[in-house]
């Protein structure tokens, strides 16, 4: 069984973005998810600066303040070197979830 | 890493919440940028993003909370916080702080005293693996055969038990006295020096090295007188030589024999027993060179004075050791016993065991009588504190209802309740704390100062009171608790809150009724407790002075009692020598001339000095079970009745007449005499000792005196012999000296050790001390509890008053208007008084109804400490109702008078 519950899922979108995207800020990433996703998926931002917060505490991003195109002042995040192992797991353990759920869902 | 930078953020904690604010409020400017870019006016796009957003405030909130530095960083604040508060009202403060530091202080003072007393392992290996044989309560050396539990073993049956291949790995023995005597380091002056003799294999046996030189050694300890050797003890040497190594080879003269100095035990061990101090460990193989009473330590094989300590066997279990152990004993006792013992013999050998305990902590003698007294203690200072933590606990929701406002305005911006209980919890943590660390000062010393009330005397009990571990971990234990005792309440009751209304008002008027209740309650359990207490104290107070009263049976006024230590006088020794007895003699009559001393006596025992018995048999009385009993023995020059001042009931005491080879003579006492002779005079009739006595009819009755307390003041009535020292001869280390009544007692005492220096300049006077003192030394523990008791009683009760001041003094602000409005309708003041006062009876007599009955069902637990007293006395409970009575009627008095003293029109405006 995949240690890895269901809310772990927001990390994981996040540090994708961030991996995607190599760089981003918290609206940025806010838009990429909801764009990508085709509006399927919105991030709330009460709980994306959490987020985002703990990750930078547990060292998975480095966060630097930089303009945006637009000339707005903002914090920009970037994976880290454990961020990244981070996401490798997170993406197997996502993998077995998604596995598992399907297969119950199958079941008849 | 991620450590270091939580870290770090708790030092910038300022700057990363700047960087939050930053940060959301671009990401507010972006969401409008968009709307505006969608087309929307900027009016319309930025109420969107406000909508979509929510309120920044708590979205902070938020983020802080899931910020990784949480536990950190929001404790760190709330300890500041804690902080803050108390330097906002330092009233509460001090009042709280200074009842944590006392009840927190007593606590863990107590708690040293048992720890260092009863609970911790001594510094030797594995101490888990050691087993004491018997339960070393006993001390001395008896040469009856076994019966019974077995305490004390000879030397012989140490050396036949451990050529058995048994369960443990090693066995060692330990002499059960310590002997006080005097040594001469190469040959300086003697001074006094606590030895203590051992096994060869003592120090292997516990795992104790030498920190310099060697330990004794089973080849000092393989022939009778071969070891002349000597190990110090750490502090010894530090005393001695200050750590230098050249004190090896020294040589050592203790009572006529020469000892060489050979090594030193590792710092922190002081012998196997706890609370006396060891300065010298020789092998027992010289226990002979020691003046030893009762007979020949090493040939005969049941003098049985050692107490021995087994090291279990891997994986062997003590029911095995046991099993085996006691097999072996009847075996190899029944060896010692000739080859026909009596059936007696082999009857009481047959009852005999050996039972087995921990020996981890080692031989505690201080236990047996301390350890109920400690734990009474610990109890009233448990329960002082749980008074102390409802007084901090009332005062905490009083300032709770204070801050409804600031609470509620915390909640309403996204603080949770958890957060809100969490920050309340903190306050009150660094509240105990600040009362733990004043309360483990206090306890260090206070430890000590207890220690040495309990146990007066010339010499400090050697107990190591440092704080360890467990006392460290005791204490945090005690404060944590005590701070979730007072503080969870009033945190989860402030938490609780309907804040809406709060935020109205911003008096929390809807819990004011039922926080009334809880007051109320907490004020009753102070008032059920501290009456309790009373009760407790002046149980103990009347059982002393029951005890003061009890009639001694000597006159203890104008007497003095010199100890002498003849151990450097190289008397002569052996059976039968009388020089010893001339010399006390020759130092009897030279006292006698000093002018303002009227008799003066030498004796084996005065009072409290421990004692020697034994049944006797009278020749034609049958044994009863009353007679039957041990009769204790004293041996005392001529002029010992009139010293005491013990008076003569029939027959005569001893005189010259009485000399070695004529008649041998015995004064008994009263009880003896009932016991014995119900009907009839017991002069001229004639008994021997033992229960079937080797010299049956030996000693001749020649006078009864009155009952006098022979060990301590609580003792029922005694059967005593006396015995005249010509006729049991030896060096008797107690001097009574009776005076005349406002003689100068410094002039006479330096008088008396002028006439025994100059009789023989090598007999030393040890101490000096009153029959009085004694007699107050006897008791020092029962005065000592009874002080004690009577000192948290007292605090308790004023604690509780503390409360219900503080609860009447809320109630009567809180109703000034109503008392304003009731005044300037005519009501009396008398009517006022009362109105506040019947509050305040209300608690008293519900904490009454309450804490008498608590009272009169747990006092039984002291009874067994109780001299000549009931524990439900109804003295000490109506006094100590009287006093919880007046005092909480004192502390209602002020509120009371106050608001007598309302004036309607000021009252009024306030609202």
């Amino acid at each position: 069984m995949a240690k890895n519950d269901l809310q772990g899922a927001l990390d994981l979108l996040i540090l994708k973005t961030l991996s995607q995207l190599e760089s981003m800020h918290g609206y940025g990433i806010v838009m990429h998810i909801r764009r990508v996703s085709d509006d399927l998926l919105i991030v709330e931002e009460g709980s994306l600066y959490p987020a985002l917060h703990r990750m930078e505490q547990n060292g998975w991003v480095r966060a630097s303040w930089a303009v945006t195109e637009y000339g707005r002042k903002a914090k920009w995040y970037a994976l880290t070197r454990a961020g990244r192992e981070q996401l490798a797991s997170r993406e197997k353990n996502w993998a077995q979830v998604v596995k598992g759920v399907d297969a119950i869902l199958r079941f008849a | 890493m991620a450590f270091f930078r939580r870290i770090l953020s708790l030092v910038r904690r300022e700057r990363v919440d700047r960087e939050i604010d930053a940060e959301l409020r671009e990401h507010m400017a972006m969401c409008v940028d968009d709307n505006m870019a969608r087309g929307m006016s900027r009016e319309e796009a930025a109420r969107d993003a406000r909508v979509r957003f929510g309120s920044p405030t708590a979205m902070r909130e938020r983020v802080t909370a899931a910020d990784a530095t949480l536990g950190l960083a929001i404790f760190w604040n709330d300890v500041r916080g804690g902080f803050r508060v108390f330097r906002r009202s330092p009233g509460f403060a001090i009042v709280a702080l200074v009842s944590l530091t006392l009840g927190i202080g007593a606590n863990t003072a107590i708690f040293t005293l048992l720890n260092a007393i009863m609970l911790r392992p001594l510094p030797v290996e594995k101490p888990s693996e050691l087993l004491l044989f018997g339960n070393g309560s006993s001390a001395g050396a008896t040469l009856s055969v076994p019966s019974g539990d077995t305490r004390l073993f000879s030397y012989a049956f140490f050396h036949d038990f451990r050529k058995q291949d048994t369960s443990f790995s090693g066995v060692a023995a330990v002499d059960s006295s310590r002997i006080s005597t005097k040594a001469s380091i190469a040959g300086a002056a003697y001074q006094t020096t606590h030895v203590n003799l051992v096994s060869g294999s003592y120090f292997t046996v516990l795992g104790v090295p030498a920190v310099l030189g060697r330990t004794i050694e089973e080849s000092d300890d393989s022939v009778p007188n071969a070891g002349a050797v000597a190990v110090a003890s750490y502090p010894w040497f530090q005393r001695h030589f200050s750590g230098d190594p050249s004190a090896l080879g020294k040589v050592i003269r203790i009572e006529s024999h020469d000892y060489t100095l050979v090594g030193v035990a590792k710092p922190g061990f002081n012998g196997y027993t706890v609370g006396q101090s060891t300065d010298l460990f020789i092998p027992l193989s010289m226990q002979r060179a020691f003046d030893r009473p009762g007979g020949d330590s090493i040939g005969n094989k049941l003098f049985q004075s050692l107490d021995l300590i087994g090291r279990l066997k891997p994986g062997v279990t003590t029911a095995q050791a046991s099993a085996e152990t006691n097999l072996l004993f009847k075996q190899i006792v029944r060896g010692y016993m000739g080859p026909q013992p009596t059936q007696k013999h082999l009857d009481d050998l047959a009852r005999a065991s050996v039972q087995f305990r921990p020996g981890d902590r080692g031989i505690s003698p201080m236990s047996f009588s301390f350890s109920l007294p400690l734990e009474i203690l610990m109890g009233i200072v448990a329960l002082v504190l749980l008074i102390a933590c409802a007084n901090i606990a009332n005062m905490l929701m009083a300032r709770g209802v204070a801050r409804t406002r600031e609470l509620a305005v915390r909640m309403a911006l996204g603080a949770t309740r958890r957060r809100i209980v969490c920050q309340l919890l903190t306050e009150s943590a660094v509240l105990a704390f600040l009362g733990a660390a004043a309360g483990v000062a206090l306890a260090w010393r206070a430890s000590i100062l207890l220690l040495n009330m309990a146990t007066p005397g010339p010499e400090p009990v050697p107990l190591n009171l440092t704080p360890d571990l467990r006392v460290l971990g005791f204490t945090l234990g005690v404060t944590l608790l005590t701070s979730l005792l007072f503080g969870a309440l009033p945190a989860f009751r402030a938490a609780g809150l309907e804040f809406t209304p709060a935020l109205k008002d911003g008096r929390g008027s809807s819990s004011a009724a039922t926080r009334g209740t809880l007051a109320r309650s907490l004020i009753v359990g102070q008032v059920a407790l501290s009456v309790l207490l009373l009760v407790v104290a002046g149980l103990f107070v009347r059982s002393l002075i029951h005890l003061y009263d009890v009639d001694t049976g000597f006159d203890k006024h104008n007497v003095l009692v010199f100890t002498l230590d003849s151990s450097t006088a190289n008397l002569p020794k052996g059976a039968d020598e009388i020089r010893s007895v001339r010399l006390q003699e020759q130092i009897e009559s030279s006292v006698q001339t000093i002018p303002g001393v009227k008799s003066d006596s030498f004796a084996f025992f005065s009072f409290n000095d421990g004692g020697w018995n034994d049944q006797v048999l009278f020749q034609g009385v049958p044994r009863t079970p009353a007679n039957g009993e041990d009769v204790n023995f004293n041996i005392t020059g001529n002029g010992f009745f009139s010293a005491m001042g013990i008076p003569l009931v029939a027959g005569r005491t001893f005189t010259a007449e009485d000399q070695q080879n004529s008649n041998k003579v015995a004064v008994i006492n009263e009880t003896m005499a009932r016991r014995f002779f119900p009907n009839s005079s017991p002069i001229g009739h004639r008994f021997g000792i033992g229960e079937t006595p080797d010299h049956p009819g030996e000693k001749e009755v020649i006078g009864v005196v009155k009952d006098a307390k022979f060990f301590t003041l609580d003792e029922g009535s005694l059967m005593v012999a006396y015995f005249p020292c010509t006729q049991n001869t030896g060096f008797f280390s107690n001097f009574v000296v009776r005076y005349a009544p406002g003689a100068n007692r410094q002039e006479i005492v330096s008088r008396v050790r002028d006439s025994i220096a100059q009789i023989n300049p090598n007999i030393l006077v040890n101490t000096v001390s009153s029959l009085e003192e004694k007699v107050d030394q006897s008791i020092a523990t029962q005065s000592l509890i009874a002080q004690l008791s009577s000192f948290f009683g007292i605090l308790a009760a004023l604690l509780a008053c503390l409360g219900i001041y503080g609860l009447l003094s809320y109630s009567v602000a809180r109703r000034t208007s109503e008392i304003g409005i009731r005044v300037a309708l005519g009501a009396q003041s008398n009517a006022l008084l009362w109105m506040i006062l019947r509050e305040c009876i209300f608690l008293l007599v519900l904490g009454l109804a309450v804490g008498i009955p608590i009272a009169l069902s747990s006092t039984r637990v002291i009874k067994s400490m109780l001299y000549e007293l009931s524990p439900l006395d109804p003295t000490a409970i109506v006094i100590a109702t009287a006093a919880v009575a007046i005092m909480t009627i004192a502390a209602a008095w002020l509120p009371a008078r106050r608001a007598t003293r309302i004036d309607p029109w000021k009252a009024l405006r306030t609202e």
